[in-house]
């Protein structure tokens, strides 16, 4: 039976092979759930899915595409908000 | 829309959002740009064409369309070109440099080499008298010990047979 901690459902099991042939289980937290767009709601690319321990050693740019709004808003939405501007 | 002198918005990329204008249509779907954007061929799908026109000739240099879009407020992109670094270049050494190398080389040698020379004699000739008398003494009492053993066992088995039947052959 494992320790009352680990019986929550809030963690992750992860089920590895020991080299002694017996299977151990590695207890993890779950992890975020993706990034969205602010605009439509569709799931961001190219935006890691970690922890925030793991997202604080990442460098920026691995974080977020290299663009206005990179990160917050989907490309199309963000090309429709720059043609609005260029319209106004 | 797009034809030279144009100005345009860039809507995505790195770039969207800033303003630059047409130098050259260079295809159905390419133009080139220069402004507040890098100089930079750039597909006609990622930019937006404004109402604003700009008298430039097709491929005008960086500083006529700076001096054109200046008037109209647009700023441009200023890319400073990297200072020249001169690589340290290598000197022939003369004669002299050469022989003083040399020389310091020899030094070292001299500090490093002799000594283990002169540790090692001193250690192995200590060490095999020692050992020589030792090994001697034990090498007889080995092959004392062995040789009547091989004596014994060999000849006995081997000689005896061989002999015999090589004298009748040759008889």
């Amino acid at each position: 039976m494992p320790a009352p901690r680990l019986r929550s459902r809030s963690l992750r099991k992860l089920f590895r092979k020991v080299p002694g042939g017996s299977t151990h289980i590695h207890y993890k937290r779950r992890k975020p759930k993706p990034a969205h767009c602010s605009g439509c709601g569709a799931v961001l690319k190219g935006i890691p899915r970690e922890r925030p321990y793991k997202m604080r050693s990442m460098a920026k740019t691995k974080k977020r595409p290299e663009r206005p709004y990179g990160g917050m808003l989907c490309s199309r939405c963000m090309r429709l908000e720059m043609i609005k501007r260029a319209i106004k | 829309m797009i034809d030279i002198g144009r100005i345009v918005i860039k809507i995505a990329g790195r770039d969207a959002g800033k303003k630059a204008v047409i130098i050259d249509v260079l295809d159905n779907n390419y133009v080139l740009l220069d402004g507040e954007t890098r100089r930079r061929k750039c597909n006609i799908l990622h930019v937006e064409p404004l109402e604003q026109k700009i008298d430039i000739k097709k491929n005008a240099p960086h500083d006529e369309v700076s001096k054109a879009l200046k008037e109209l407020g647009i700023g441009t992109r200023e890319t400073k070109p990297k200072p020249k670094t001169q690589k340290p270049k290598a000197k022939r050494k003369t004669p002299e440099q050469i022989r003083s190398q040399k020389e310091e080389k020899k030094k070292l040698r001299d500090i490093f080499r002799p000594k283990k020379k002169e540790e090692k004699p001193e250690a192995k000739a200590v060490t095999l008298e020692e050992k020589a008398g030792l090994v001697e003494e034990k090498k007889d009492e080995h092959k004392h010990e062995h040789k009547p053993d091989k004596k014994e066992t060999k000849p006995k088995s081997e000689k005896p047979k061989k002999t015999p039947k090589n004298e009748e052959k040759k008889e």
